[in-house]
């Protein structure tokens, strides 16, 4: 385990203080070995969904990523800018090119073509499942020389070893999950490190890098956001904190300037530094430096205060006043855009629930329980107080972004689940500082004590602070079994950080999603392969021009794998479009046939899991569909899908519900099935109840295919019948 | 076969007759109109048009002038008596109705507004209507529409669901019972426009004063103290999960459905959460990471070695129970048994 190695290793190597210029090359010799270690466990601790399963993409977005990279990789990169994607969106399509971040798949061609140009020819799509892991060993790195910015460098070996294997990243960046927050983080944490080298350095090249990281950042994925603003903020704070100073501004200047020249090169991103809401605090903040620094002058060159005094009241609200009515006149006119639904999501949580569903439909914007904290950061937690206290003890600029950083995210991470990501490395770090100065402190005095024994323990303060330089803080008067005590439940703290991390890693976050598993009876792993059945059937058996209706999860992964052309997919960019699915499933067959008349639909997809007890099928889904199908067709009403409020399949259900096309789909021939010993026909076991509509007939659809354990169902849309 | 159906018919015609001539009779267009006109001036007394109908009122407005009535009335049952239990919501209801009533009155001029009325009656000033709507459970809101004729017909009833979401489903309810349209709900903002100004005013007035305090870094920002707690709570605040409590409006504890006097506080399943598991879980981890801050920077500074040497076992005992107590908890709620992987041959 080398978490547990990092600290006492490092310690290890001051007892050789005779011998400086040899201490310090064995400490370097150490550092870097532990290094090494870190990055290569960082990237082993992420194949666990390699060997639990096989080497694949997993879940749903990571498809379309693939398929983009592959067409990438065929076409070249112009043919790929320029993508009109038809396959998807029928009978709209999709301008590729200029809706998505383009990071990621560029990072994976290079990757690739780099290795065909050294003569390794492997396949794309292992580039692709082995990115997230390569980046992460990356981050490692960045964490190691960020933790070594703000504090020392026994917390940046700290960091690294956390930030390794901590499983709120791991969750994102497995073997397999190709998405753009593989690449992001690395991104995200690179941008904030190069920026705080430079607001310490005060060097325009610091901040030339932090303008091209966030350039980076921003073409691999849409969370740039924060960064944009978190800047800024930490700017105002380092202002109103009287921390103002001209390294500051050479910093964030340039870092704006370029960093936003650079990110309207990407297509997706376009003009929106300059126009949209989310972005003008940032703007704000670059003119109020400006102020500050007109300010500086004006007081450099005018010698009396009192006329200073009137100057700066009059400049201060002058500028107040402009910077308003610019944003109010901007705002009205329609030049600056307001806010977007998911931005406002995260300042009024509530906001989401009450007007966007298909915002809060998706399960990664749930808000975030106390238990998925513990179950991602697990003791980062209880160390994070005792590490915002040590960077409040010590306070510098590079603490003061650490601190705002953590406290941001984590508030952001407590909205929304998948932002936990996001405040990962920030709690690693900040963990990393109380581990590293807390162990610091033990051992330095353990060997104090051995020099000096006749010290005594009133005296110890002085006797610990003038003996050891390595000691930052004040250090202990303890005893030594004390300080001996107190190291042994760090490093207990640290063992159980490691073992609950391997064995999150390995049971909870390798899941594939497209292959399911389950325990069997006599505890054997049962393997479900539906999914990818189903596609590959569908690649197979069905024209190639032919339209698959299904709703939007399973998007990507039809047109990747199926290589079909889908109505809607994960993208969710076209709101109607997906209600319109939305209320097709969940009408009356006649009445859903004409809209899928109508959208050329042949074949209909419905993931089911009454057979195997799978939770998330669509009919666990169902009212989301009815509640996105509603909030634009007013005919779709939720209530008429309940009963009392509670959402019911058995006998008790709405008439409406065990009628609609949903149901239907995924019951059909299911009231003649026997799926569990001593129950009736026609019991879900996914809901436990025996369903009330057993006898289904199709008028418009008939059963295509079915897959082996019933998971996803496939209907062929008739041809309308003669007209007579 | 044959002589029943006549005679159905014939009970029908006779029926039919017999309706149009009550309704031709008892109708007057006339008193109809003056009822609406009355209607329509006690509406303008109250601000959001909610009008306040007594025994009196009712039976003027509904006893009285029987159906078929060229107006519905949507009666809002309240009690004072029971404004005090905060579970059956009836002032936010009140409210709620007003804004419902006044959205409408906003929407809709000229004939379509004089179709519909919105009344209250409050139960210690009417209790005979209450028993003549047959009202014996509050919150209570029904539609009579123009055709009901018996007060006690239970159709217009809105039903739980109905005002789940509060104005916009009671209006939805309206909408689809009446065919009026009420419009979205015009909600009052959260600060009026003169209150907008005098704040901005104020930023305005104050702002070359902060600054000038800034400037010359005495002002409350710069006490670390204060940032430090600031930055403990929102570290409290975000991994007791309050803001999941926020958003799904959770309660602090449920009661336990089989005994009533128990009170569950812990909810067995991941992603869901009772307000005062989180705040208790919050406080756990918040109070293992200062007891190490204190006992690393603080316990340092005290001489006395005896109260050093217990305060510290007390820390040690403390944090060890707690990270316990958090490790089963975490176990137990998400279901998960975590264990170390031991080489197979150490089996």
């Amino acid at each position: 385990m080398v978490t547990k190695k990092t600290s006492p290793d490092l310690l290890n190597s001051f007892s050789f203080k005779s011998l400086k210029l040899k201490t310090k090359q064995q400490e370097l010799l150490i550092r870097v070995s532990i290094l090494g270690l870190v990055y290569v466990l960082a990237f082993i601790a992420r194949l666990f969904s390699v060997l639990r399963y096989e080497s694949m993409i997993h879940e749903f977005d990571p498809y379309f990523n693939y398929r983009t990279t592959l067409f990438l990789t065929e076409k070249g990169f112009y043919e790929f800018w320029n993508w009109f994607d038809s396959e998807s969106w029928y009978p709209l399509g999709r301008i590729i090119g200029g809706t998505l971040y383009p990071g990621l798949m560029v990072t994976a061609a290079l990757i690739y073509w780099a290795l065909r140009f050294l003569r390794f020819f492997v396949h794309i799509r292992e580039v692709c499942v082995l990115t997230a892991p390569f980046f992460a060993s990356n981050t490692t790195i960045v964490a190691y020389f960020f933790g070594k910015e703000i504090w020392d460098t026994g917390a940046g070996l700290v960091a690294a070893a956390l930030i390794a294997i901590c499983p709120g990243y791991i969750s994102r960046s497995v073997a397999g999950s190709y998405d753009n927050e593989a690449v992001a983080i690395f991104a995200l944490l690179l941008t904030f490190y190069l920026f705080v080298k430079a607001v310490k350095t005060g060097s325009l090249s610091w901040a030339l890098g932090s303008a091209f990281g966030y350039f980076y950042m921003v073409s691999a994925w849409g969370g740039y956001v924060f960064i944009i603003n978190l800047i800024p903020l930490y700017v105002l704070v380092l202002l109103i904190t009287g921390r103002y100073s001209m390294r500051l501004y050479v910093a964030y200047n340039c870092m704006y300037i370029l960093g936003m020249l650079l990110a309207m090169q990407i297509r997706f991103v376009g003009f929106q530094h300059v126009q949209s809401g989310e972005h003008m605090g940032a703007m704000g903040v670059f003119l109020l430096m400006q102020v500050f620094y007109f300010l500086d002058w004006v007081k450099y060159k005018l010698n009396d205060t009192k006329l200073f005094q009137t100057f700066l009241k009059i400049t201060v609200t002058s500028a107040v006043l402009v910077g308003g009515i610019a944003l109010g006149v901007g705002t009205a006119s329609g030049y600056i855009s307001p806010w977007t639904g998911r931005f406002y999501s995260l300042l009024d949580p509530t906001y989401a629930k009450d007007h966007i569903p298909i915002i809060a439909s998706v399960s990664e914007h749930q808000p975030t329980a106390w238990s998925s904290f513990m179950f991602d950061y697990h003791i980062l937690l209880f160390l994070f107080p005792a590490g915002l206290y040590f960077c409040f003890k010590r306070l510098s600029d590079a603490t003061i972004f650490i601190v705002m950083y953590g406290l941001t995210s984590l508030y952001f991470a407590g909205v929304m689940v998948r932002l936990i990501l996001v405040a990962t490395p920030a709690v690693c770090l900040i963990s990393a500082i109380a581990v590293s100065a807390t162990v610091k402190n033990l051992t330095s005095l353990l060997r104090t004590k051995q020099k000096i024994p006749q010290a005594g323990s009133t005296k110890g303060v002085g006797s610990s602070k003038s003996s050891s330089k390595v000691t930052l803080d004040q250090s202990q008067p303890f005893q030594k079994n004390g300080a001996i005590a107190l190291l042994v439940g760090v490093f207990y703290l640290l063992s159980r950080y490691a073992i609950h991390c391997t064995w999150v890693t390995s049971e909870a976050y390798s899941s594939p999603s497209i292959v399911l598993a389950a325990r069997g009876a006599h505890g054997n792993r049962i393997i479900f392969d539906d999914y990818r059945e189903a596609y590959y059937w569908l690649r197979q058996n069905t024209p190639t021009d032919a339209k698959v209706m299904s709703w939007w999860d399973y998007g990507y992964q039809i047109t990747a794998m199926g290589n079909r052309t889908v109505i809607v997919d994960n993208n969710t960019w076209n709101n109607t479009h997906i209600a319109t699915v939305g209320r097709a499933m969940s009408s009356y067959e006649d009445e859903a046939y004409d809209i899928m008349r109508s959208l050329d639909v042949n074949y209909v997809l419905v993931v089911f899991g009454g057979v195997t007890g799978y939770s998330s099928d669509d009919i666990n889904k169902f009212l989301w569909m009815v509640r996105i199908g509603g909030g634009v067709y007013p005919v779709i009403k939720e209530p008429d899908y309940l009963v009392n409020g509670e959402f019911r399949v058995d006998k008790g259900a709405s008439p409406k519900m065990l009628n609609c096309l949903m149901y239907k789909l995924c019951y059909y021939r299911f009231g003649e099935l026997v799926t569990e010993y001593g129950k009736p026909t026609g019991y879900d076991r996914a809901r436990g109840v025996e369903i009330g509509n057993k006898d289904v007939k199709l008028e418009h659809l008939e059963e295509a295919y079915t897959t082996s354990n019933w998971i996803v169902r496939i209907y062929r849309v008739k041809p309308p019948t003669n007209r007579l | 076969m044959a002589i029943n159906k006549k005679l159905a018919s014939l009970l029908f015609l006779l029926a039919t007759v017999s309706s149009f001539a009550s309704s031709a009779s008892f109708s007057d267009p006339d008193s109809d109109s003056d009822l609406v006109n009355e209607l329509v001036s006690l509406r303008s007394n109250s601000e959001s048009g909610v009008i306040h109908l007594d025994d009196h009122g009712i039976s003027k407005f509904l006893i009285s002038s029987p159906a078929p009535r060229p107006y519905s009335i949507l009666v809002f049952f309240d009690a004072t008596q029971l404004h005090s239990k905060t579970e059956l919501r009836l002032q936010e209801l009140r409210r709620e109705f007003a804004l419902v009533s006044a959205t409408f009155l906003a929407n809709n001029n000229g004939s379509d507004a004089e179709k519909l009325f919105f009344c209250e009656i409050e139960f210690s000033r009417s209790q005979t209507s209450f028993q003549r709507f047959g009202v014996n459970a509050l919150p209570h809101i029904r539609l009579v529409s123009g055709s009901t004729s018996k007060l006690s017909d239970e159709s217009g009833q809105m039903d739980q669901s109905d005002f789940a979401r509060l104005a916009e489903s009671m209006a939805e309810f309206v909408e689809q019972r009446t065919k009026l349209t009420v419009g979205p709900i015009q909600r009052p903002p959260f600060l009026s426009k003169a209150q907008i100004s005098v704040i901005v005013a104020l930023i305005v007035i104050a702002t070359p004063f902060v600054i000038k305090r800034i400037l010359r870094g005495e002002t409350l920002l710069h006490d670390r103290r204060l940032w430090l707690s600031g930055a403990i709570f929102i570290y409290f605040f975000s991994v007791a999960g309050t803001m999941h409590n926020i958003i799904r409006k959770m309660p602090m504890f449920l009661q336990d459905r089989n005994d009533p006097n128990k009170l569950v506080f812990f909810y067995q399943g991941s992603g869901m959460q009772l307000g005062a598991e989180g705040f208790a879980v919050g406080f756990l981890y918040t109070v293992v990471g200062l007891l190490l801050a204190f006992v690393t920077n603080v316990l340092v500074r005290v001489r006395n070695l005896n109260v050093q040497r217990s305060v510290m076992l007390v820390a040690l005992f403390v944090s060890f129970w707690a990270v316990k107590k958090v490790v089963y908890l975490d176990n137990w709620k998400t279901g998960y048994g975590i264990h170390p992987y031991w080489p197979s041959s150490w089996r």
